[in-house]
């Protein structure tokens, strides 16, 4: 399957990414409801972007009590509006923070890959995000690991 | 012979398990399924109870569909008795049902105070889809209705009452609210949010009588609600009384059966009860605790699912041993949401907390050594869903990740889970999870395997 691979020392921190998922998924430029979302580290002098991994439990998926979230055609786990009630069990069920819930159409929402073609990936300058056939990893456990300790030592 | 899997009820827990038993099974088995309702989700009648969805969105597995997965069902059909020596479980028209193995996942029913009147016209429950029916049919516009008992179930349907535009009081018995889902502090920031939102409470009311008021012949009675001596305030009028004061778990069918039962059927990893061909799943199961250790009922709609599916494996003839049930909770009240998870209300964990002064947010979160045990989440939604805390909580207290140096940045920023989580190295713990043991498959597939 392919997936979304996250090379945190390529990003810049200039959140295209944030507002081409805002797009694709809501058709607003709104940074707050990108499924993709970018972290500062030290004192924003470094960036990461961090999404749904597509899991392979889909605790989303399996915790949706009318069977709301389904696989698509790119693998990923995808809220359908029209079943969707806006319980926002997959919320709390979801244990990497990743499925969430809009206030405005008051149902839940989630990386779906866009369905094969992944604007984040697309809008990226520096290929931080990119599309491609391969095993999912924590792309980011690491950098953030060294990044963040640094901080707390300095403090 | 094809193996005979007995499932009893046809909530969330049962048909989780048919389904993963044909997910699942080498050879075709046979299923049958009784259930005393029709297999519906109640944790969505909120939703039906405000109208945003029609009454066909609550049902979880149609006749057609059971039909399709093979299941022979007895809906509508009560188990009265279980003889697990025999194998054989007995309805009340007298049909005996022979298994090889056998689920029991008869859920909760909602029971009243013992008040005078609580069993009067115009008095309701609110946790069968027949019971939801009777609220509806009960609320206009403008109606007075009064909750009794401020728990989780008054909260899941409290915005669909104001959605529906009526007036809301509830009434309390403790001196707080959601004594089961957030601390002191939590509740408070609730009440105080909701009684800026119009909505009436009165904690700390013991309810002694719910009598009819005398009005023109033909109008629905309306009921005068009166008080314990002590409780501030008079009597209150109300057009629909809900009593929300508790659940039971359905079990006293089994009173004979030679299960080991303390608060719910005692299970073991495989959620197996003493009977080993008997597996109990759901509100009526207490099995392992994944926080706590030992054994108990969670009953949420998660455990239930997880349940489901890990006796529905077993019964297809895999080994999966269940990692223990978490409890995960949330509510929305008027856009302000409240969640918990886990130990959150452990008075021996360390505790970092936290408010703002400016608006009504809050956070708890509890550890053992470096590990997050519990928490409590609570703000306004259009605060919340611009974070990844909500979940990240979650995964923190499902994984028990130790978090080392990364628990001060916790204590430094506690609005900000995010850090901590992904320094963490969270992520990579969660990947390899599964609650069967492979890949979950999508729900709108007709799970067949053989
Ligand atoms: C209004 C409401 C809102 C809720 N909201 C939430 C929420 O937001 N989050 C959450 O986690 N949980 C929520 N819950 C709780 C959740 O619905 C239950 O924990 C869950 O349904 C338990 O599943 P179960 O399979 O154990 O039992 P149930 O789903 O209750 O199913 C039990 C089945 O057994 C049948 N039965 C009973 N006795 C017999 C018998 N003797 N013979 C045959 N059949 C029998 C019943 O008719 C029913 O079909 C809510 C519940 C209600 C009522
Ligand atoms: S919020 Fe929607 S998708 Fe999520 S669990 Fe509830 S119904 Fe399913």
């Amino acid at each position: 399957m392919k997936v979304l691979k996250i090379t945190p020392e390529k990003c810049t921190g200039c959140l295209r990414c944030e507002l081409a998922c805002s797009y694709m998924q809501t058709g607003q430029y709104q940074p707050a409801k990108s499924v993709i979302r970018v972290s500062p580290f030290e004192g924003h002098t470094s960036y990461a972007p961090y999404t749904c991994t597509q899991c392979a439990e889909g605790w989303c998926m399996t915790a949706c009590p009318v069977g709301a979230i389904t696989i698509n055609v790119a693998g990923a786990k995808d809220v359908r509006d029209d079943v969707c009630v806006g319980c926002k069990l997959c919320t709390i069920a979801c244990p990497y923070g990743t499925a969430f819930y809009d206030p405005d159409t008051r149902k839940a929402f989630k990386c779906n890959l866009c369905g094969g073609d992944p604007a984040c990936a697309s809008a990226c300058p520096t290929a931080a995000i990119t599309y491609e056939d391969t095993a999912t990893v924590d792309w980011i456990g690491d950098f953030a690991a060294h990044r963040a300790g640094r901080l707390l030592e300095t403090v | 012979m094809a193996a005979r899997h007995l499932i009893i009820g046809g909530g969330t827990a049962g048909i989780n398990a048919i389904r993963t038993i044909r997910e699942e099974e080498r050879e075709r088995s046979e299923i049958t399924l009784v259930s005393a309702e029709r297999p519906y989700s109640r944790m969505v009648l909120p939703y039906f109870l405000d109208r945003s969805i029609a009454e066909s969105h609550v049902y979880t597995a149609t006749p057609r569909i059971l039909a399709e997965w093979g299941v022979k069902s007895h809906v509508g059909r009560r188990a009265t008795s279980l003889d697990p020596k025999g194998n054989v479980v007995t309805l009340d028209d007298g049909t005996k049902l022979e298994y090889d193995d056998c689920m029991i996942a008869t859920g909760s029913s909602a029971v009243r105070a013992p008040v005078a009147g609580a069993d009067g016209a115009n008095v309701h429950s609110f946790w069968t889809l027949d019971e939801a029916k009777g609220v509806i049919a009960g609320i206009a516009p403008g109606s007075h209705v009064v909750m009794v008992g401020a728990g989780f179930i008054s909260f899941t349907i409290l915005n669909s009452i104001l959605s529906l535009g009526a007036k809301l009081t509830i009434v309390e018995i403790a001196p707080r609210i959601l004594p089961r889902m957030v601390d002191g502090p939590g509740a408070e920031l609730v009440e105080k949010w909701l009684e800026k939102h119009g909505v009436t409470i009165r904690t700390g009311a013991t309810v002694s009588a719910i009598e009819d008021v005398k009005g023109k012949p033909g109008t629905p009675a309306r009921k005068r609600i009166k008080f314990a001596r002590g409780a501030k305030g008079g009597d209150i009028i109300a057009d629909v009384v809900i009593m929300a004061t508790g659940i039971k778990t359905n079990l006293d069918w089994l009173k004979d059966s030679g299960l080991r039962i303390d608060r719910g059927i005692v299970v073991d990893s495989h959620l197996r009860s003493n009977a080993p061909n008997v597996y109990a799943a759901g509100d009526v199961a207490q099995g392992p605790d994944l926080i706590a250790g030992g054994t108990s009922i969670h009953a949420i709609e998660p455990t239930a699912q997880e349940h489901g599916r890990v006796v529905g494996a077993n019964m297809a003839g895999k080994d999966v041993q269940y990692r223990g049930s978490v409890i995960i909770n949330i509510v929305e009240v008027c856009h302000l949401d409240v969640a918990s998870f886990g130990a959150w209300d452990d008075t021996t964990a360390e505790v970092i907390s936290a408010s703002r002064p400016d608006r009504p947010a809050y956070r708890k979160m509890l550890f053992r050594g470096d590990r997050m045990t519990g928490a409590i989440i609570l703000g306004p939604s259009s605060d919340i869903w611009t974070t990844n805390d909500v979940g990240m909580l979650k995964g923190l207290v499902q994984t028990g990740q130790p978090l080392g140096q990364f628990k001060e940045r916790l204590r430094q920023q506690p609005f900000d889970v995010k850090t901590a989580f992904i320094a963490a190295k969270t992520t990579a713990r969660l990947l390899p999870e599964t609650v069967v043991g492979r890949p979950s498959k999508a729900p709108g597939d007709t799970p067949v395997a053989v």
